[in-house]
C-alpha cells in the first residue's frame, strides 16, 4: 500500500489522531513552547525537527503529560487530553521512546519490555507483541536476561523502541531514536520505524538528522526556538531552500 | 616486592602495578574484622550457652530494628529521602497501640490468654493502620509539594515533621514513660544445656520473620512491586510505562508506616514501657542499620538491623574484654560514621534498590 492510499485511499485515512492547537509550555519561568500547532493522522509519519533547544523534547512532555501546557489544548482522538496525567496518556494510547532512552538500568530487558506492557491486561496477546519486538530486534532476544544498563546504546534504543512498542501504542512518540547510533545502527532504527508504520502506527519522529527523517516522514515541521517555523509535505520541506541549509548541510 | 618486580618482563610490571594494591583503610579493617572474630571466639569458649543467650536477646532487638530501617530504606529507595519523622512515628503508633491495650482493652497481668491474643491481634492492625495512615498524609502535605525542589528543601523538612510528630506525641502523652504489663510472658519456650529462648523473644521473631517475607513477596512479585522498583529507578520512565507515580509514593509511604506500626507494638511488648522520645534514638539506629546494609536496599536493612542489634548486646551481655553498656551509644554511631566514611554504599549497597 502506497502512503496516498494509506492516507486518503481506505477510509481510516485523513482520521485526525492528535491535535496540539497553539501550546505554551514551561520550566518554571522559562517559557520553553510558545505557541506550537501540529496535527498527527492516521498512519503517518510525522517528524519534528529543529535545532538543540528548540524545544522539540519539551512538545513532547507536553504531550504525554510530563509538562502541562499553561495555554493551549491537547487532543488525542477527540478526547481533551490537556491536563491528564502521564499514566492515563499512556492507557489512552500514546507511548513514547524519550530522549537519553530512560530504560530501568536494573531490570532486565525482558523486564524492560515488560514495564512497557505495564497498563495492560490481555496476556495472550502481550506475548504476541513481545514476539513482534523480537521479530523486529532479534538481539533484543539474544540479551533477554542482560541488565539494561549493561547494553550498547544502540541495543538500548531497541529496547527503547521496544518497549514503547509494548504498549501497544495508538500513537508512537519517538524523541531522537537515532542519536548516538553509529551510521549502521541509524539506518537500521530508520528502516524500522518505516516498519513498525507499516504494521499500522502512526508516528511522531522528532529527529535531529533531518535528512534521514525526512526520507521517512509523511509530513515534516520544522521548530525555533519554541515555535513552529514551517510545515509541509516532507518531500517539499527536502527542496526548501532555508530548511536545506539550516537543517540538511546543503548550500 | 618491589626489587622482584623489577626483574620481570615490563607487562608484568605494568599488570602488577595497575593492579590495586590493599590500601591502609583496607587493612585496618581486616584487622579490626579479626579482633572481632577473635574476641567474639574468646566470648564463645568461655561461656557458650550465655553466647548463644546474648545472640538470641540482639537478635529479637535486631528484628524490631530491622522493621523500623526497612521504613527508611524503602522512602529512600523511592525519593532519595530520609524520612527522618519515620522513627517518631514508630513511637507514636507505639504509645497509641498502649492506648488500645489499657483503655479498649483493659489487659492487665491477669488477662487470659484468649483475650491478649485478640487484644494483641486488634491492636496490631491499628498501630499498622494507623503509622500507615499519617505517613502517607506526612508524604502528601510535606514532601509532595517539594518534589521539584533542591533535596536539601525536603530533608529539612522530614527534620521539622520529625519533631512536629514528636511533640503530637508529647502533647497527648506528655512525658510519662507509658508502661503495659507484660503480656506475652518471659517463661521459657525451651531451656537445652543453658540455652534458653523466652516467650517474649520467640514472639518478636514469630511476627517480624513473616512480615519480612510478605513484604519480599510484594516487591518483587507484584504490580505494585513492579511499579516501585520501576520508580525508583525512574520516576518519569515509570510515568510513561503508564505508572501512576504519585500512588505509587503513597504506597510506599504507607507500607513503611505498616512497618513502623507494627515495629511500634513489638517494641511496646517486648519492653513494655515507651515514651514520646524513645523513637528519637531508636529512628537514629534504625537509619544506622539502613545505612550500614546499604540505604535503598531491603535485604541490607534488615541484615544493618540485625548486625547492630547483636552488636548492642554483645557489647552489654559478654563478659571477655568487653566495653559495656555505657559505650554502646559511642559504638553504634562510630559503626554510623566509620560507615559514612569509609563505605557510604554500606555492606550490600552495591546490589540495588528495592532489591531490584
Ligand atoms: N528541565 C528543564 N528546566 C529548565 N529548562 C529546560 C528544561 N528542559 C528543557 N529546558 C529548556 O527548554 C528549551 C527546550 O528544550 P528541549 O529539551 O525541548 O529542546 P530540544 O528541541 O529537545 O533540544 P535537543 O535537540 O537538544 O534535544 C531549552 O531552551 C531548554 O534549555
Ligand atoms: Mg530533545
Amino acid at each position: 500500500m502506497s502512503k496516498e492510499e494509506r492516507e486518503r485511499g481506505d477510509g481510516k485515512g485523513n482520521g485526525l489522531i492528535l491535535e496540539v492547537e497553539d501550546i505554551h509550555t514551561y520550566y518554571g519561568s522559562i517559557h520553553a513552547i510558545k505557541g506550537v500547532t501540529l496535527e498527527v493522522h492516521e498512519g503517518e509519519i510525522v517528524t519534528l525537527i529543529g535545532a538543540n533547544g528548540a524545544g522539540k523534547s519539551t512538545t513532547l512532555r507536553s504531550i504525554n503529560g510530563l509538562n502541562h501546557p499553561r495555554e493551549g489544548r491537547i487532543r488525542f482522538q477527540g478526547k481533551d487530553i490537556t491536563n491528564e496525567a502521564p499514566h492515563n496518556v499512556v492507557k489512552m494510547g500514546i507511548s513514547q521512546s524519550p530522549e537519553g532512552r530512560k530504560l530501568f538500568p536494573r531490570m532486565s530487558v525482558l523486564e524492560n519490555l515488560q514495564m512497557g506492557a505495564f497498563q495492560r491486561n490481555d496476556r495472550s496477546a502481550i506475548a504476541e507483541d513481545l514476539e513482534r519486538v523480537y521479530g523486529l530486534f532479534p538481539r533484543l532476544s539474544e540479551r533477554k536476561s542482560q541488565k539494561a544498563g549493561t547494553l550498547s546504546g544502540g541495543e538500548q534504543q531497541m529496547v527503547a523502541m521496544g518497549r514503547a512498542l509494548m504498549a501497544s501504542p495508538k500513537l508512537l512518540m519517538l524523541d531522537e531514536p537515532s542519536m548516538g547510533l553509529a551510521p549502521i545502527f541509524v539506518e537500521k532504527i530508520f528502516e524500522i520505524v518505516q516498519e513498525i508504520n507499516d504494521q499500522g502506527t502512526p508516528v511522531l519522529l522528532v529527529e535531529q538528522n533531518a535528512l534521514m527523517a525526512l526520507d521517512v516522514a509523511d509530513r515534516g515541521y520544522v521548530m525555533e526556538t519554541g515555535v513552529i517555523a514551517v510545515t509541509d509535505e516532507a518531500k517539499n520541506l527536502r527542496q526548501n531552500e532555508k530548511v536545506q541549509k539550516a537543517y540538511l548541510g546543503i548550500e | 616486592m618491589a626489587s622482584q618486580a623489577r626483574t620481570e618482563p615490563p607487562s608484568q610490571i605494568a599488570a602488577l602495578l595497575s593492579r590495586p594494591r590493599p590500601s591502609l583503610v583496607a587493612i585496618i579493617g581486616i584487622l579490626v574484622v579479626l579482633a572481632l572474630i577473635a574476641w567474639l571466639v574468646a566470648n564463645f569458649v568461655k561461656d557458650p550457652a550465655e553466647f548463644v543467650n546474648v545472640f538470641l536477646i540482639g537478635l529479637t532487638r535486631g528484628a524490631v530494628y530491622a522493621l523500623v530501617a526497612l521504613g527508611y530504606t524503602l522512602v529512600y529507595g523511592i525519593l532519595q529521602l530520609i524520612n527522618f519523622a519515620h522513627g517518631d512515628q514508630f513511637a507514636l503508633a507505639g504509645l497509641l497501640a498502649s492506648s488500645v491495650l489499657l483503655s479498649v482493652f483493659n489487659v492487665t497481668d491477669e488477662s487470659g490468654a484468649g483475650i491478649v491474643i485478640v487484644a494483641i491481634g486488634v491492636t496490631l492492625l491499628i498501630a499498622m493502620v494507623f503509622a500507615a495512615t499519617t505517613n502517607t498524609v506526612i508524604e502528601r502535605v510535606a514532601y509532595r509539594p517539594l518534589r521539584q525542589s533542591p533535596r536539601l528543601a525536603a530533608l529539612i523538612t522530614a527534620i521539622g515533621m520529625s519533631f512536629i510528630v514528636q511533640n503530637v506525641a508529647l502533647g497527648f502523652y506528655d512525658t510519662q514513660f507509658q508502661s503495659i504489663p507484660r503480656l506475652v510472658p518471659n517463661s521459657d519456650v525451651f531451656s537445652v544445656g543453658g540455652v534458653a529462648l523466652q516467650w517474649n523473644k520467640f514472639f518478636v521473631l514469630l511476627l517480624t520473620i513473616p512480615v519480612l517475607l510478605a513484604l519480599t513477596w510484594l516487591v518483587t512479585s507484584t504490580r505494585h512491586g513492579k511499579a516501585m522498583r520501576a520508580t525508583s529507578m525512574d520516576p518519569d520512565a515509570a510515568a510513561m510505562m503508564g505508572i501512576n507515580v504519585n500512588r505509587t509514593i503513597s504506597f510506599t509511604f504507607a507500607l513503611a508506616g505498616a512497618l513502623a506500626g507494627a515495629a511500634g507494638l513489638l517494641y511496646l511488648l517486648y519492653f513494655t514501657t515507651m515514651r514520646f522520645d524513645t523513637g528519637f534514638e531508636l529512628g537514629l539506629i534504625a537509619f544506622t542499620a539502613a545505612v550500614l546494609g546499604g540505604i535503598g536496599n531491603l535485604t541490607g536493612a534488615v541484615l544493618g538491623g540485625i548486625l547492630i542489634g547483636l552488636v548492642q548486646e554483645f557489647n552489654e551481655g559478654l563478659t571477655v574484654l568487653t566495653p559495656g553498656g555505657d559505650w554502646t551509644r559511642s559504638i553504634v554511631f562510630g559503626i554510623l560514621i566509620a560507615i559514612l566514611v569509609f563505605r557510604p554504599s554500606g555492606l550490600l549497597g552495591e546490589q540495588t534498590p528495592e532489591g531490584g
